[in-house]
């Protein structure tokens, strides 16, 4: 008897806290019903060499550079606080409207106060010679994932 | 003329000088009462509405004055002076009577004697909400509420600013980490409001304005409410443009100007800059500098502080509160700390780990 | 009997206002006569429940509004003003992508009166100053110390649920200054510490290689129902908007303006 309170009190925050638990994982759903996030971006060919190519960006928030030796997609998410920065084609970089970071054409954060990198997305040829492009597989430069064959299309 | 003028206004309002003087100006304007006088506050505000009347005749000023959304940050501007000219003004005034050995105004002349809330009470709020009501209307037909292009995810536009009482988050930002700047410093701002009433051990001052009776609590509250976020929301109002770059009052919002925001890392100041090395291999080491300056500034310096300066503070809160207290105050100046870093040092991280999304 | 009669005939508007407040429906509303005696004075406010927040009286220094400014009454007469035209706002608005941004424009062009989203908008703007006026009076005036702590904590929080009525407000119309101002704000929720996937310490949660905090679980997933701003977040700030915080708002003010009598009433010297 004398253990009566204590195992009904004991139950009773345990009955608690799971609903709580229960009603957090109300907030996350199941199905998520976001627009898909690879798309397909054209032939090889229609890219200039040491070029970005914007084209992509109000559509997909992508972009494409095109260097002598292949592609690589640069995610426009600004990692600081996810605003899409501009290419500034004039000084050759990126640059955030938001709170003034600077990023190369490469990706690397120079100025500004972006804490790390762009992010690159997987980009592949498809079956059709097409170039794929792949939002959800992401690869971060301080992480050294920018040498993963797939962060970068060889031609 | 005019433009040495316009030209000068935009000198002092590059931010560290801005800040600076503004600082300078609040410090001086709690130590001389004389700052206080009601012609000294009227001259200042019929000063204040004159620089508005003619900066109007500038077209870069104009531009984002009028903007429907920057209308009430002036209005509020005007309003907050002139509250707080009113608060230290009775502050003053009782101060004086108090001197004399009278009660503060809000206890003599009958004062301290009840009257009925009908009708005096709710007569006075009525004619305040109907004040109130006039004042909606009347802007509601003066300005149409700002609608923007249709929402476009991919596209943000230059510059892009937080709702106007959020902009001294959003200054924030650009100096701390968001983990700091957006979730830990705005936690501690409510946290640290809601210690207010248990750190303040001064039982005089309740009920009636009194400034001598309350000096450091009235000091360090202001100065957290006018330069720290009053201020700060003019910074980001007025003065930051296009890629988040400073702009002067008059000056053109130019896309395309350049500015080096070349910024370091503590950890390259002192093994690169100091030592001649190149950075250590192992983050940890790497940023032992910055690690030790943290701990120097939270750990070993209350402590050191509550041996010298603030020694009166420890023997009267005691160890629980005088902690409590001096962590929100480090706290607090850790934010104009950093800005001028930043702006005389190109400052970047403290300490950089962003290997662990750790950055200070 | 003699002055009876000498007595001329009662004018016209004093004998109706006699009749109406002779009444059995004005009588069964109002259980005294005008408040002009001290017996009725006291009626008024202990009768009426919305008078009944006041006390019967009150130091004479507490009327003043050099010494009160009217800031806290202000306040809750704006947060009426906003419940009142977002109530009307709300029969024109549906929060999805698709609609939210036109009907804001047809708010303003095919709708008689269009101004209601002109007072909400200002209204809410000065609502913000408003309460960081009051508190600031309270600052100045001393008004949070003891017995008063408490309540000056409940208004602290009050300050904080009308800024986030404010922020959840913005994202309504689905503009570009919407989206972008909440992608920013949401996303310092995303460096949350532990709570957020780019948080320090988000890294240490994780059962083996299986992360427990990433971009489909963190603290900014359950406020934006998503991992960008879109459908999700534009549903949920409109039920926080509309429902959420103005109930905790309301519930907390009623608490607020009950401690301002249990604590003594308006602030004063001893």
């Amino acid at each position: 008897m004398i253990w009566s309170l204590p195992i009904g009190w004991a139950a009773f925050s345990a009955a608690c806290a799971s609903s709580l638990v229960a009603t957090a994982r109300f907030l996350f759903p199941n199905v998520l019903f976001e627009p898909p996030q690879a798309f397909k971006a054209g032939f090889p060919g229609e890219y200039n060499v040491g070029e970005v190519d914007t084209r992509w960006k109000d559509a997909f928030s992508v972009w494409i550079v095109r260097q002598p030796e292949g592609f690589y997609a640069l995610i426009a998410v600004c990692t600081h606080l996810g605003c899409s920065p501009n290419w500034l084609a004039a000084e050759a970089k990126f640059k955030c409207p938001c709170h003034g970071s600077g990023f190369y054409a490469s990706g690397i954060n120079f100025e500004g106060p972006a804490p790390r990198p762009l992010e690159r997305a997987r980009i592949v040829l498809a079956d059709d010679g097409q170039i794929l492009v792949d939002k959800s597989t992401k690869f971060q430069f301080e992480k050294g994932e920018w040498t993963n064959p797939e962060a970068f299309l060889k031609i | 003329m005019v433009d040495a003028l316009k030209g000068a206004i935009n000198f002092l309002t590059a931010p560290e000088i801005f800040i600076t003087l503004a600082s300078v100006l609040f410090f001086l304007s709690m130590r001389y009462k004389a700052f206080w006088a009601p012609k000294v506050a009227l001259a200042l505000g019929i000063l204040g509405a004159i620089f508005l009347a003619v900066s109007m005749l500038d077209h870069n000023f104009a531009l984002i004055v009028k903007k429907p959304d920057n209308v009430p940050i002036v209005a509020m501007l005007f309003l907050v002076g002139f509250f707080v000219w009113l608060s230290m003004h009775q502050a003053h005034q009782n101060d004086e009577r108090i001197a004399r050995g009278e009660p503060p105004n809000e206890a003599s002349n009958g004062e301290n004697e009840k009257t009925w809330v009908w009708p005096d009470l709710v007569y006075t709020e009525l004619l305040c909400m109907i004040i109130g009501m006039i004042v909606l209307v009347v802007w509601g037909l003066a300005f149409h509420a700002p609608i923007e292009e249709a929402a476009n995810p991919a596209r943000t536009p230059n510059p892009s600013k937080a709702p106007w009482y959020f902009l001294g988050l959003q200054e924030m930002l650009v100096y701390y980490d968001p983990w700091l700047a957006g979730v830990v410093f705005p936690s501690l701002i409510i946290v640290g409001l809601m210690a207010i009433p248990y750190i303040d051990m001064n039982p005089k001052g309740n009920g009636y304005y009194t400034f001598k009776e309350r000096k450091v609590e009235i000091t360090i509250f202001m100065f957290g409410f006018l330069i720290q976020w009053v201020l700060l929301v003019i910074l980001g109002t007025f003065l930051r443009g296009p890629n988040w770059n400073f702009f002067g009052p008059y000056e053109y919002w130019d896309l395309h100007k350049l500015l080096a925001l070349n910024n370091v890392n503590l950890s390259e100041y002192v093994w690169v800059k100091a030592l001649g090395v190149g950075l250590p291999k192992n983050m940890f080491v790497r940023e032992i500098p910055g690690i030790l300056a943290t701990l120097v500034y939270v750990v070993v310096l209350p402590g050191l502080l509550a041996r010298t300066w603030l020694k009166k503070y420890f023997e009267k809160l005691g160890p629980w509160r005088y902690a409590v207290f001096v962590m929100l105050l480090l706290l607090q100046i850790a934010l104009p700390i950093k800005m001028m870093l930043r702006w005389l040092f190109d400052l970047k991280y403290i300490v950089a780990l962003p290997e662990i999304f750790f950055n200070i | 009997m003699a002055t009876n009669a000498t007595k001329p005939p009662e004018p016209f508007l004093t004998r109706t206002w006699d009749y109406i407040t002779d009444t059995q429906i004005w009588k069964s509303i109002f259980r005294h006569g005008m408040p002009s005696t001290s017996r009725n004075r006291v009626l008024v406010v202990m009768t009426n429940v919305f008078l009944h927040l006041h006390p019967v009286k009150i130091r004479k220094s507490g009327v003043r509004l050099k010494f009160t400014w009217c800031m806290g009454g202000l306040t809750f007469f704006l947060f009426l003003v906003e419940t009142f035209t977002g109530l009307l706002l709300m029969f024109y608005y549906r929060p999805t992508v698709a609609y939210a941004y036109m009907d804001i424009i047809d708010l303003a062009e095919q709708v008689p009166l269009g101004i209601m989203r002109e007072i909400h908008r200002w209204g809410a703007h000065a609502m913000v100053i408003t309460v960081w006026l009051h508190m600031f009076r309270v600052f100045m005036t001393g008004s949070y110390k003891p017995p008063r702590e408490f309540n000056w904590n409940v208004g602290v929080i009050l300050l904080v649920l009308t800024l986030l009525l404010s922020f959840t407000g913005y994202l309504l119309p689905w503009d570009q200054l919407a989206i972008w101002a909440i992608t920013v704000g949401s996303n310092m929720a995303r460096a949350t510490p532990l709570l957020g996937y780019e948080g320090p310490g988000a890294q240490l949660l994780a059962l083996g290689d299986v992360k427990m905090v990433h971009a489909g679980s963190d603290a900014r997933f359950a406020l934006l129902g998503g991992r960008f701003v879109g459908e999700g977040a534009l549903l949920r700030f409109y039920v926080l908007h509309c429902v959420g915080i103005p109930l905790i708002a309301g519930i907390l003010m009623a608490v607020h303006f009950w401690r301002v009598r249990k604590d003594g009433g308006i602030s004063g010297p001893v």
